[in-house]
């Protein structure tokens, strides 16, 4: 065989994100651990609201919540976090997406299956991108099914359905567009701890938390640079949130979501990938 | 046009080097048997020529192109150790996600020839991780195949195969060369089986690369010789270093080399009073070939 019948074929970087992204979308589908998160997702809300009116020590304890939206976003946007109410909303589902996209990336690196991946046509840049593009896929639907869990716990709770109907939307759009950033900084985490899934997982978990972030609110307070940061921003999505929250959230998540995905890209390409 | 070219290859992980100045030829069409012991730097070189490493240092080529082209490596057919492949995913769907990878044009025709050609075909629904190790082995060899490609690199791709499935996987390395002249790569540490369809030998020490030889190269470096088991030991060795050029020694049989007839040698001792207990002509093997380069190598070494 001489040279001229080999035929070298070059897809274009939409071709090959095309098909990545039909594998890896295909994979999502198949993964139980996917429909576990949206089910976890879909029952927390239900959890926390019916937890907070429990009884203790035969005492009725204070509800948290007033309005079943605050289980979506927060009323002010509050980095200090004073009690659980602050806390606990919709933005939790980026902790699980956080443990959901390591499972997901832990599994190409432990099946082998990168191995067979980057000795065909796909890059490392499509790689970065796909993975991050279906983890934020899966986290848009977890906050749907959280959406959905609060609406069904609210009304079997019969907690109030009080609210801005704009501020609303644009608090959960926010956190849907924000699963971008979010969805890039784990699939930087896990690329990078590639042969340490453990480390990974607990990383991605401890960020997802937000901890950082607060911890730098309890020295600076309630400072607006917190939303350069993805937790930031998520907070800022919150009841009270005007048209600028959207604007000011959707630029941090696709700022961070192409800083994380070139920079990932460049470290896999420096390095072994197997 | 040589498939692989690589020229003064090294690879080091921190302090340890697992590759150092290796050069390496494969020509196009051939089945390179690449053969070291564990730890010598095999699969360090075929994860490089894969792109799943990054070299320190050195050039390699793929037909003629630079490895950094990325384009090239589409060619290359690969079964790195263990097939990756989802468990939880059936056999099916694992060589479609292949196919896909690969940009493949008429993914399932494809993929049912593949499975076809390793006879996995009636396993295609099987969950991946209900497979035994052989069959995940059969998997691994046809996602490999899938794409035509033009190099394959075979990573101790015998592991785990049953009698009928080396005989299978002979019989499509054997095709797959004289049809659609593909190159192969194939490392194992089963020697016998090499032997029987390699066409080329790199042999692989601490990283460098002690010998390359063809086939016809090796067979003559390989000569045949006489064993005999006579009943006096002792006496047949004397008498027969008197008459023969090379007589060795090995357990209780003696080899003689050069021109030496079985029935000559049979004779000779015959008329001297020593009986043989056993006659055979055999060829020195590839195993033997190996180790005996290896405990040579050894004492270079130290």
């Amino acid at each position: 065989m001489d040279q001229n019948q080999i035929i070298f074929d070059k897809p274009s970087f939409i071709e090959r994100l095309k098909r990545m992204l039909g594998v890896d979308f295909y994979r999502l589908l198949h993964t139980p651990v996917f429909y576990i998160f949206l089910a976890i997702s879909a029952i927390i809300p239900a959890m926390v609201l019916s937890m907070t009116g429990m009884s203790q020590e035969g005492e009725i304890a204070k509800p948290l919540y007033t309005e079943t939206w605050q289980m979506i976003a927060a009323k002010q946007p509050l980095y200090v976090v004073n009690d659980i109410a602050d806390y606990a909303n919709m933005n939790m589902v980026f902790i699980f997406g956080g443990i959901m996209i390591s499972i997901f990336i832990g599994h190409d690196y432990r099946s082998g299956y990168v191995k067979q991946l980057f000795t065909t046509h796909p890059q490392k840049q499509d790689y970065m991108l796909s993975k991050s593009l279906t983890g934020a896929f899966s986290m848009t639907c977890m906050c749907v099914t959280y959406i959905i869990g609060t609406v069904f716990s609210g009304i079997l709770s019969g907690t109030s359905f009080e609210v801005n109907v704009s501020s609303l939307l644009i608090s959960i759009l926010s956190k849907m567009i924000l699963s971008l950033g979010w969805a890039g900084l784990y699939t930087f985490i896990n690329v990078i701890l590639r042969k340490h899934f453990g480390i990974a997982i607990a990383l991605s978990f401890f960020i997802g938390t937000g901890i950082p972030v607060i911890g730098a609110a309890a020295i600076v307070g309630n400072s607006s640079l917190l939303n350069l940061f993805l937790y930031g921003s998520s907070v800022y999505a919150c009841l009270g949130s005007s048209v600028t929250a959207f604007f000011s959230g959707a630029i941090v998540s696709i700022v961070w979501f192409i800083f994380y995905a070139f920079l990932g890209s460049v470290i896999l390409s420096k390095s072994d990938v197997y | 046009m040589n498939a692989v070219e690589i020229h003064n290859l090294s690879k080091f992980f921190g302090q340890k080097k697992a590759v150092s100045g290796l050069d390496m030829v494969v020509p196009e069409g051939a089945i390179y048997g690449f053969i070291g012991e564990n730890g010598s730097g095999k699969s360090t070189t075929e994860k490089i020529i894969c792109g799943l490493m990054r070299p320190n240092n050195g050039q390699i080529k793929l037909f003629g192109k630079d490895l950094s082209d990325e384009d090239v490596r589409h060619k290359i057919g690969c079964l790195i150790e263990t097939p990756g492949c989802f468990p939880n995913l059936s056999v099916w769907q694992n060589m479609m996600i292949q196919a896909a990878n690969i940009s493949l044009r008429n993914p399932k025709e494809k993929v049912a020839e593949a499975l076809k050609l390793v006879r996995m075909e009636g396993s295609a629904s099987n969950k991946f991780r209900n497979c035994s190790l052989g069959m995940k082995q059969r998997v691994g060899i046809a996602m490999a195949l899938l794409g035509n490609p033009a190099l394959l690199i075979l990573d101790e791709p015998i592991n785990g195969l049953d009698a009928d499935g080396i005989r299978i996987m002979r019989e499509v390395l054997t095709d797959l060369t004289l049809k659609k002249k593909c190159s192969v790569i194939i490392s194992s540490h089963i020697l016998g089986e090499l032997e029987k369809i390699a066409t080329h030998y790199g042999i692989i020490r601490r990283g460098k690369m002690i010998k390359q030889v063809t086939a016809e190269e090796l067979e003559r470096e390989c000569p045949k010789y006489v064993a005999i088991k006579p009943l006096d030991l002792n006496s047949a060795e004397n008498l027969l270093s008197e008459k023969y050029i090379k007589v060795t020694r090995k357990d209780n049989f003696l080899r003689i080399y050069g021109d030496a007839s079985p029935e000559e040698t049979v004779n000779y001792l015959f008329k001297h009073g020593i009986k043989v207990e056993e006659v055979t002509t055999e060829k020195i093997s590839l195993e033997e070939y190996y180790i005996d380069l290896m405990k040579k190598g050894e004492n270079e070494i130290w």
